[in-house]
């Protein structure tokens, strides 16, 4: 649905963008992933046309979006950082306008708008002025904005930035609830995000793509020993050497801070979470809690910016 | 089509959702309607005055007293205020981040632009329409204005309107600020008045000029150093001084095709800026 090659934004000497290729397929929800000023939002506005690249190519449905840009963007539904609002209009006959100009039949016009307004939960304020509206809803005209003509692509620029958290939720509902039917990138700088509503990641660092992957490549990165987090209510002085005693345990280290709490480091082909309980059990050291220690999405994410790991 | 009218209409309910086109209008209307009413009042005192003079009252001419002077004090308020209808159009745009939905969208920068031009033109021609009724009021008394000379003038007033309009866009596009769109539209407007102000005095050939220009290349080829001073060449570029044949009630292609061409070049230019600002991000 998205091709993109080698392509580059020079503004003066700096590269915001500098020789990325990455693809979409139909259906997929991409994070756009990257600290600020990373080139996410150069990049999406090159896609959709607003920004011409220095060079390379990028193709959205087929079409390239300099050759071809009205068919491009005919097939675009693009939610810039700010959304861009007519602050003097009410929220329908704005979304009327948009639809106009973004080229639905005229009489499809009214349904479209309506279904719009409904999907984005507008229908409280579908009367009022937008610039009367509160952040949370604004973001919302400008999501219904982007889905109104139903576009193959849905480019949206950190949708969920400055709302509060249950905003953020209905928000990530909706997106997720176009899954399947459109093509959506979402950049954002909060990784939360990226694990919640997106099935595909895709990092990007000072203009270059510092990782592609799922979500869960990218979880089971940088993760060479398994480790086990315990923690007993008895735990005598016996407890590290009968742990260490079970095939595949490479280390058991007692926690200084929280008393009976260790972690168990084990070979990564290794699960011997099933033994200690037994061990547990068996010697009365009454087991309070085990949980797998994962690397988490943010350390992960760090790591790779900093560059502190080969992609 | 379609695209250029949603764009105008839009820009049009965006005048009449706010103040500023009642104000314009307004003010416009209060000027000219007062000025309008003065030099009414002064020719029907003159009429009394030499009413039993035959010979000076038939030189007294509705169209000369009162249509005339309406016509060009129109023109100055013009002058004045279009640039406060233009400096939003597109300035506006930029700083809201809304020219980033308009340039995103399946249109052209050209449609964008023809829109907000006609937007603004919908709004002058309102204010025009308008004063029409002053002819009308004219006739309602015993003088009778002769309607050609007047509908001349109104062509005028409209298209020296619409030039003006014009060269507001052109500033608009290259600023993101309304106050700087505005003073430059002004500063624009006003020098192209005053250009051709040095028509006596600028007596020096445009021939003789290019001669300097190309080290005497210009005479060794014989093309003449008579024909039109630089003076005649700058007083052809002044947007007022092709309104003057219009308010006599002079119909001159020469006049209708240059203000014309200022339209057509300054949306041109406008829509050659639109464009390369992509380049510059």
């Amino acid at each position: 649905m998205i091709e993109v090659a080698g392509m580059t934004k020079r503004y003066g000497d700096r590269a915001a963008v500098d020789g990325i290729d990455f693809s979409v397929s139909r259906g997929e929800i991409l994070g756009f992933l990257g600290p600020n000023g990373a080139g996410k939002t150069t990049t999406m506005r090159i896609l959709t046309g607003y920004v011409p690249p220095t060079s390379g190519t990028a193709r959205v449905a087929g079409f390239d979006v300099q050759e071809h840009p009205i068919e491009a963007k005919r097939r675009i539904g693009y939610l810039p950082e700010h959304p861009p609002l007519y602050s003097d209009m009410l929220v329908r006959p704005f979304l009327r306008f948009v639809a106009t100009i973004r080229g639905v039949p005229r009489k499809e016009i009214g349904a479209r708008v309506d279904r719009a307004i409904e999907r984005c939960g507008l229908p409280p304020v579908a009367g009022r002025l937008i610039g009367n509206l509160s952040k949370g809803f604004q973001q919302r005209v400008g999501l219904a904005q982007a889905i109104l003509h139903e576009p193959d692509v849905l480019i949206l620029d950190e949708p969920t930035v400055g709302l509060d958290p249950s905003q953020i939720r209905e928000i990530r509902q909706l997106i997720k609830s176009f899954a399947g039917a459109q093509t959506v990138i979402l950049s954002t700088h909060i990784l939360a995000e990226v694990t919640m509503t997106c099935n595909r990641v895709l990092i990007i660092n000072e203009g270059k793509i510092a990782a592609d992957q799922t979500l869960e490549q990218l979880a089971a990165r940088g993760e060479r020993t398994r480790r086990v987090a315990l923690r007993l209510a008895r735990a005598g002085d016996g407890v590290e050497g009968t742990i260490r005693a079970i095939p595949g345990v490479l280390a058991v280290i007692r926690e200084g801070g929280q008393d009976g709490a260790f972690v168990v480091e084990t070979e990564w082909t290794r699960d011997v979470r099933e033994q200690i309980a037994q061990a547990a059990v068996t010697h009365g050291w009454g087991l309070l809690e085990m949980r797998p220690i994962t690397l988490s999405l943010e350390d992960i994410f760090i790591r790779i910016i900093r560059g502190e790991e080969a992609a | 089509m379609r695209n250029v009218l949603a764009i105008a209409w839009r820009e049009v309910r965006t005048y009449f959702t706010s103040p500023l086109a009642y104000v314009v209008v307004g003010v416009f209307l209060m000027l000219s309607g007062y000025i309008f009413w003065a030099s009414l009042v002064r020719f029907s005192a003159l009429c009394l005055q030499y009413g039993n003079n035959p010979y000076v009252f038939n030189q007294l001419n509705v169209n000369d007293m009162v249509v005339r002077p309406l016509f060009g004090s129109m023109g100055v308020i013009f002058l004045l205020m279009i640039p406060v209808v233009t400096m939003r159009l597109l300035a506006e745009e930029r700083r809201t981040g809304t020219a980033e939905l308009l340039f995103t969208c399946p249109l052209t920068s050209g449609q964008v632009i023809l829109g907000k031009y006609l937007g603004a033109a919908f709004l002058l021609a309102v204010m025009l329409a308008v004063t029409l009724s002053y002819p009308v009021l004219i006739m309602a008394t015993s003088a009778k204005p002769d309607m050609g000379p007047t509908l001349v003038g109104y062509l005028g007033v409209l298209l020296m309107g619409l030039s003006f309009l014009g060269v507001g866009l052109l500033v608009s596009a290259m600023t993101e600020n309304q106050i700087i769109a505005a003073v430059g539209a002004f500063g624009a407007l006003l020098m192209l008045w005053a250009i051709g102000w040095v028509a006596d005095s600028a007596t020096v050939t445009v021939a003789s000029l290019m001669n300097s220009a190309t080290f005497g290349l210009w005479e060794k080829l014989h093309l003449g150093t008579g024909g039109p001073t630089l003076g005649d060449l700058l007083n052809k570029l002044s947007i007022t001084e092709h309104f003057q044949d219009f308010r006599k009630g002079l119909l001159d292609t020469e006049h209708v095709v240059f203000y014309l061409s200022v339209i057509f070049f300054s949306l041109f230019m406008t829509q050659r800026i639109v464009e390369s600002r992509k380049w510059r991000g």
